[in-house]
Parts: C-alpha cells; sequence; structure tokens
C-alpha cells in the first residue's frame, strides 16, 4: 500500500500549473527564450502596423542601399525596407510553423492514441504506415509533397504538417502504450468505462507532457522547414515576404549587399533558437524524473 | 600552382628550343602554342542534333561544329560559308546556290550537293523545330555536285536569314543523321570536331585542320557546364576557365575595373515583353491594356533585371539593326493610365501574372510590375513555375499577363511575324488586327529593302499601340574571357565563335 501511495501522485496527478509555470521560469535560460517568443509573437501580430515602409513599395533609385537611419536593415534589389519585410515575415514564418504543427499534432495524436490504445492489427497497419513516411528524409517529403500540389503559403503548411506528422503518431503511441498498462486505466475499464471517456479523461492528460515539448522542438523545425522551402522557391511565392524567401532572393547579392541576408538569417536563427530553449526548459519540468531532482535543488 | 609553374617551365624550354633553331623553317607554330580552350557555359546541351534541339546550350556548341550556307557577319549581314555564290532569278522565285569545293566532313567524306538537298529536306520531311524557317521553300534540288536550285513559292526576300541565321539549319552529314549518331555524335564541317562528350561534365572539341575557313590557331574547345555565375566567375579569374556567359547581371559592374578578365558587353537582338491575354476580360479591351502599358516603369524593370546592362525599348527591333525604327508612345504615366481605365469602365481587376522561377529576372520584374499596378487598382498576384510548366500554362492559354522574351531573331519577320499574326504560330496572347495581318502578308514577300522596312515599321507601330505586346528593353550580351585569349568578339546573336582566336604567351 505505501508503495502505491508513493507512485500515485507522480503517475497520476499532473503538476498543478502554477508550480510548473515557476520551474520552468527559474531557468534563466528557459526565462529569456520566452521572452524572445513573446517578442516575436507580438511582432507577427503588430508587425505590419509599425513596418515604417510599404512591405511590397519597390523604388528601383533606393535600390541596394547600406543600412542607416532611414533604413535600419538596408534596402533590396527592388529598393525595399528590409527591415519591414523582416517584420511583416515574421506572421507569414510564425503562421506556416503553428498552423502546419497544430496539424501535425491533431493527426498524429488521433493516429497515436488509437494505435496504441487500441493494438492489435490497426496498430500494425498504421504504424507500419507511419514507418514508411519515416523512411523519406523531412526535407525531401516536403519537396514532393509541393512538387505535385504545387507552391504556395498553403501548400507550404499542408507539406510540412504532413512530414511532421509521423512524429507526433510515434511519441503519442509510446506514451498511450505505457498509460494503458497503468492500475487506474485497469480499474477504469474493469469498471466498464467507454473507451473514448478512457481516452479523453484518462489517457490523454497523462501524455501531454511529452507532446508539449514536442510541439515545442517542432515549431522550430516548422520554422526552418518553411525557410528551406521558401529558399529552394517551393514555399512563400512573391512578393510575399518570409524569411526563407527573403535569404532566397538575397543569394544571387551575397557578394554585394549582406545586409539582405544577414537580418532574415538572424530572425531565423533567433527564432528557432527561442524555441528550442523553451522546449529544452518544457522537457526538464515535465518529465517527472528531471523534476524530482530541479524540485531537489529548489529545496536546497 | 605547382602544376601551373611546371607549365611554365615547358613553355620556357619551348622558347628557348625555337630561339636556338632561329632558321624558323618548317617550325609549326601552331603546334607549339596548341593550347585548349576551356568555355563555362551555364548548363548542358540537351542533345547535339542540330536540327531538333532547341536548347542555347547546345547550339553554343554546335556553333563550332557546323556550318550553314550562309552565315551571318558581327553586322548579322548573311556572308558566305558553304555556299560561295548565290543568284536569284528574275521572277524572285529561284534561288542557285554555288556550293565551295573541297569540304570535308570530320569523318572525311566529301560535301556534296546532295549533303544540302538531304538537310533541308530532313527538317522539313521531318516538321523538326525549324521547319516554319522553310516553309516558303516548294522544292530543292542538286543541279550538280557544286549547285543547289531551291524554289519558293512567292518572293522570299528573308531567304538567307532563313537558311544561315543560326546552326539550326546546319548541314548535317547523311549516315550520321540516319545511324542516329547524331544526337551525341555529331558530324560536320566546322571549324572543330567533336572528341569526347562525358554527360554531365563536358564536351571536348578538336581543332580541324582541313577546314575550308584554315584550321583554328587553338588545339580545341573544352565546353564545361557551370549554372552557378558566381562559380562561374571564379574559375575565370583563378585560370580554370578562359571564357564564360554564366555571368549575374548585377555582378557585371563590379567587373568593369576588374583587368584579370576582358568584359565583353554588346546590344543584343533579344528582347523581353508583357503579353495579355486577349482571349479574357478585361484584358481584351485595347485601352486596358494601353492602361498598362502606361503604369509600368520600364526604366524600373529594366534595371531591377539587368543593373543598366539593357537598353530600354518600345519596340522589338534593337537600336543597332538597320530595321531599328523609333516609336515612344509610352512612357510611365499614372494619370493617363487610371484615365484609360476609367474610359473602359473597369475600375478594378485582378491579373494573374506569369513568369518562370527559371528566369530569376523576371520574378524580379514581376515584382516592380505588381507595385506598379497596383497603383492603378489592378491587384496582380505572381505565378513563377519552372519553365516547362510555363510553357503548358501559355500553351494552355492559362495566364492574364505573361513576361518572357524571344532570342535570336534577325530578320524582321523573325521578329513580328509569329507573333502577332492572326495565324501566327506563337501567337499564345490571340491578338487580331486585320491591318497588321495585311501588313505582315505584304512585308514577308517585298522584295524592296527600304519598302519592306516601311511595312515592318508601320506594323510595328500598330502592334505596340494596341499592347499587342508591350515591349519593354533588349538586353546585352554579356560574356567574359581570359585577357590571354585574343581575337574573341561578344556577338549580338549569342553566338559564340572559337575559330579564329587565339592565345597570347
Amino acid at each position: 500500500m505505501t508503495m502505491s501511495e508513493k507512485q500515485a501522485p507522480a503517475a497520476a496527478t499532473p503538476p498543478s500549473r502554477g508550480s510548473l509555470i515557476g520551474l520552468l521560469l527559474q531557468n534563466k535560460v528557459t526565462l529569456a527564450g520566452c521572452i524572445v517568443l513573446l517578442i516575436v509573437a507580438v511582432v507577427a501580430i503588430i508587425g505590419p502596423l509599425v513596418a515604417p515602409y510599404g512591405v511590397n513599395a519597390t523604388n528601383v533609385v533606393n535600390a541596394l542601399q547600406p543600412p542607416s537611419a532611414e533604413h535600419w536593415f538596408g534596402t533590396d534589389d527592388l529598393g525595399r525596407d528590409v527591415f519591414s519585410r523582416v517584420l511583416v515575415a515574421t506572421r507569414v514564418s510564425l503562421l506556416v510553423a503553428v498552423a502546419s504543427v497544430a496539424f501535425a499534432l491533431v493527426i498524429g495524436v488521433v493516429v497515436g492514441i488509437v494505435s496504441g490504445y487500441t493494438r492489435g492489427w490497426l496498430d500494425t497497419v498504421l504504424m507500419r504506415g507511419v514507418d514508411v513516411m519515416f523512411a523519406f528524409p523531412v526535407l525531401l517529403l516536403a519537396m514532393a509533397i509541393v512538387a505535385i500540389l504545387g507552391p504556395g503559403l498553403l501548400t507550404t503548411m499542408l507539406a510540412i504538417g504532413i512530414v511532421y506528422t509521423p512524429i507526433f503518431a510515434r511519441v503519442t503511441r509510446g506514451s498511450t502504450l505505457s498509460v494503458a498498462v497503468e492500475p487506474f486505466v485497469q480499474a477504469s475499464r474493469t469498471m466498464g468505462t467507454g473507451s473514448f471517456f478512457i481516452l479523453r479523461r484518462h489517457i490523454l492528460p497523462n501524455i501531454t507532457g511529452p507532446l508539449i515539448v514536442q510541439t515545442s522542438l517542432s515549431l522550430a523545425f516548422a520554422i526552418l522547414s518553411e525557410a528551406a522551402l521558401s529558399f529552394l522557391g517551393l514555399g512563400v511565392q512573391p512578393p510575399q515576404p518570409s524569411w526563407g524567401r527573403m535569404l532566397f532572393d538575397a543569394q544571387g547579392f551575397l557578394g554585394m549587399a549582406w545586409w539582405m541576408s544577414i537580418f532574415p538569417g538572424a530572425a531565423i536563427f533567433i527564432t528557432v533558437l527561442a524555441f528550442n530553449l523553451v522546449g529544452d526548459g518544457l522537457r526538464d519540468v515535465l518529465d517527472p524524473r528531471q523534476r524530482t531532482i530541479l524540485e531537489a535543488r529548489r529545496r536546497r | 600552382m605547382k602544376s601551373r609553374m611546371l607549365l611554365a617551365g615547358i613553355a620556357m624550354t619551348g622558347v628557348a628550343a625555337l630561339a636556338a633553331c632561329s632558321t624558323g623553317e618548317g617550325v609549326d607554330l601552331d603546334g607549339a602554342d596548341g593550347r585548349v580552350l576551356t568555355a563555362a557555359i551555364a548548363g548542358e546541351p540537351d542533345q547535339l542534333d542540330p536540327h531538333k534541339t532547341t536548347s542555347y546550350f547546345s547550339f553554343q556548341v554546335l556553333e563550332n561544329i557546323y556550318d550553314t550556307l550562309v552565315e551571318p557577319d558581327e553586322n548579322l549581314e548573311m556572308q558566305p560559308a558553304l555556299a560561295e555564290d548565290w543568284e536569284l532569278s528574275d521572277d524572285q522565285l529561284t534561288w542557285t546556290f554555288e556550293l565551295r569545293e573541297g569540304v570535308t566532313f570530320h569523318d572525311g567524306s566529301e560535301f556534296t550537293a546532295d549533303d544540302v538537298v538531304y538537310s533541308y529536306n530532313r527538317i522539313i520531311d521531318e516538321e523538326l523545330s525549324n521547319a516554319w524557317r522553310l516553309s516558303a521553300i516548294t522544292d530543292i534540288t542538286a543541279t550538280d555536285d557544286t549547285t543547289v536550285e531551291i524554289t519558293v513559292a512567292q518572293p522570299t526576300p528573308n531567304l538567307l536569314s532563313s537558311l544561315g541565321g543560326f546552326k539550326g539549319l546546319a548541314i548535317v552529314s547523311e549516315d550520321n543523321a540516319e545511324s542516329g549518331d547524331i544526337s551525341t555524335a555529331p558530324v560536320g564541317t566546322g571549324p572543330f570536331s567533336l572528341e569526347n562528350y562525358t554527360s554531365g561534365d563536358s564536351i571536348e572539341l578538336v581543332a580541324n585542320e582541313d577546314y575550308w575557313g584554315g584550321a583554328p590557331e587553338i588545339a580545341g574547345v573544352t565546353f564545361r557546364f557551370i549554372s552557378e555565375g558566381s562559380t562561374a566567375l571564379a574559375a575565370l579569374k583563378s585560370g580554370d576557365v578562359d571564357w564564360t556567359d554564366s555571368i549575374p547581371a548585377q555582378q557585371v559592374q563590379g567587373l568593369e575595373g576588374d583587368d584579370t578578365i576582358v568584359l565583353g558587353q554588346n546590344p543584343s537582338n533579344d528582347y523581353w515583353y508583357l503579353a495579355m491575354n486577349q482571349a479574357k476580360e478585361p484584358w481584351n479591351d485595347v485601352r486596358v491594356r494601353q492602361a498598362v502599358a502606361y503604369a509600368i516603369d520600364r526604366d524600373a524593370i529594366a534595371q531591377v533585371t539587368s543593373y543598366g546592362t539593357a537598353e530600354v525599348n518600345q519596340l522589338a527591333i534593337p537600336k543597332a539593326s538597320s530595321w531599328y525604327s523609333e516609336y515612344d508612345t509610352y512612357s510611365t504615366d499614372v494619370d493617363q493610365a487610371k484615365s484609360l481605365m476609367a474610359d473602359a469602365g473597369v475600375p478594378s481587376a485582378e491579373m494573374e501574372l506569369l513568369v518562370s522561377s527559371d528566369y530569376p529576372e523576371s520574378v524580379a520584374a514581376a515584382q516592380v510590375i505588381a507595385d506598379n499596378l497596383a497603383e492603378i487598382g489592378i491587384t496582380v498576384s505572381i505565378s513563377s513555375p519552372d519553365f516547362a510548366s510555363w510553357l503548358d500554362a501559355q500553351n494552355a492559354g492559362r495566364f492574364d499577363m505573361l513576361m518572357m522574351s524571344w532570342l535570336g531573331n534577325i530578320d524582321p519577320d523573325d521578329f513580328y511575324y509569329a507573333q502577332h499574326h492572326s495565324a501566327g504560330g506563337s501567337n499564345a496572347q490571340q491578338y487580331s488586327n486585320p491591318e497588321v495581318d495585311a501588313l505582315l502578308d505584304e512585308a514577308r514577300t517585298e522584295t524592296d529593302t527600304d519598302a519592306r522596312k516601311a511595312l515592318y515599321d508601320e506594323a510595328a507601330a500598330l502592334i505596340a499601340d494596341d499592347a499587342s505586346y508591350i515591349y519593354l528593353y533588349n538586353p546585352s550580351v554579356i560574356q567574359a574571357w581570359s585577357p590571354e585569349l585574343e581575337d574573341y568578339e561578344a556577338r549580338g546573336d549569342r553566338a559564340i565563335r572559337f575559330k579564329s582566336v587565339s592565345f597570347s604567351d
């Protein structure tokens, strides 16, 4: 009896939200990541409102100007203000990342949880399908999807969403497998509770930890994938700016106008780094074993 | 570095040896400098059959392997090549060509009138890509070994430029063509013969010592395929290649003061244009098309695509040509454009602008055009597929406006007939003006040059007034080569000729 009393809180009751955030923000690196993400999110929302110049307003006479008081990040080959474009591109890049990861999360979780809970032939079929998708390199698969559907904002989101679905399916299935054999799930089932209720009430809340971590890391990768697709000319189409597209446009001017590539490149770098730092912080907090260590440290 | 030092050493010894036997008798100087020229072109040929390929990369190589009956000189006037002389009958319907004697193909077989007949019949009978250039021809006969008679259905003043404008009308060897080897191992009569073709890597040519125009001074030409402009330029500067045309326009200015290379820049016969789909509303309204022509900023477009290397032009034919005519109806005038839109009763419109990602300059220009047209209420969405998809979309009429270029034209008929005649094969914008049709038909058979030019001037002005095409600019031919390469010339028709170049030491 003492044994199960000790184990129960760790497995069955998720930690309270307040203590989680407190733990998370205690780590200074994670805190920095959170602040950067907050700024990026704010820029994504208000970027187009505060941009000093029209994002697609060309002014060829003023092309390829280095950074100055007038144009903080300089101007590109068509005389457009790079600062304004980096600001506005934030929304596109985040939108693609969030939409595609949301797609991957929803589909992946449904596939994974069904697979992990029902087992049997359905599990085998679904997981072999996931294996097939894993066999392709992520970017190659995304490029193939874009090649079939034609480039554009929507297909970019869809392509990135599809290629990240298998990861979520795997993570969900693994966690579901381990939670499904817990005594409280078995007890619930014995009492005649329906499968859907068990999935929603008992299993889903207990697998959120790994999913949150995976989401955070996938957001970082999705931003990179969008940049890569746009850099290959397959993602967001001109004149709409995205960070990757700006890099693509800058490659012919590497030796002449460093500011065209440095600033969108830095925006990608900083955002991806922030997502990764926050993801690491989340993993530390949400992993029960790691959390015990953190809490012990805190007490000391 | 090491190997180059070694070569220099050998060359020095060579000079010393020559100096020693100063009688000079029988010393083969050509053999002494026998250096192979390495040229970097921007892409690999799809095949080497001159009658079948349409790729410029193929013609860069084939220019040096094949000959045509006549060929354009640096002013694009037709000069004798395989034909030494020709006569036109009084009724203008029979052309008699006297062929050069003693010419042999690279495989040693003799060049005769039968080869000419075979070559042209191959293009016509198999309906190959240049068959339309020979459409006026009704009969080709070899009257003896060195005489060919060509009969045409109506007077055809541009026959010479149709026959010799470029190597797509090359005289090929029948054995070579019938065996199918021609697509990888072509046999011609030109200054160089094909030695080796390594797919994905290089094409090696060696000098044809028996060339009728005199053996080339260089030992051969190696073509390498380098699509990345910066890489090609770096290779040129380091001496790995001697010549390249793989040069991004934005780097040209930076190269002008560079004395490690020679920059060749020459106005070309190419032109870039916009065309609106006249099968669709509201682009079928001439006032809307004129509004677009007034709204765009040609100077800005030429600047972002060519960085000051192109010449803005409101008609197709460039200033350097004797067929050039002055025309400057359109200047950027937003008020005029707006009032034209209002007259047409089109306050706003959506436009899909079709450009190709294979031509990055067109994508850059499209963004300027989108910005220009926003001012007169036209919302532009840019579509930039690869060129193959671009062609499909054009041919299926899936566009509101497109931007593209034509290249390699010489005669005004090349510039206007196929594009703007109601029955023209390249009239994708579906332009039809009976007056223009009549002028183009008449000009085709008019034999007096001045009268012919007047007809084309009139037709071209009508075409531009109707904005069938909105002409933008003529780009320059931009090539760069090593200062050691002598007697090379960047030509307006983009023909790459290495037959008379040499290396200084």
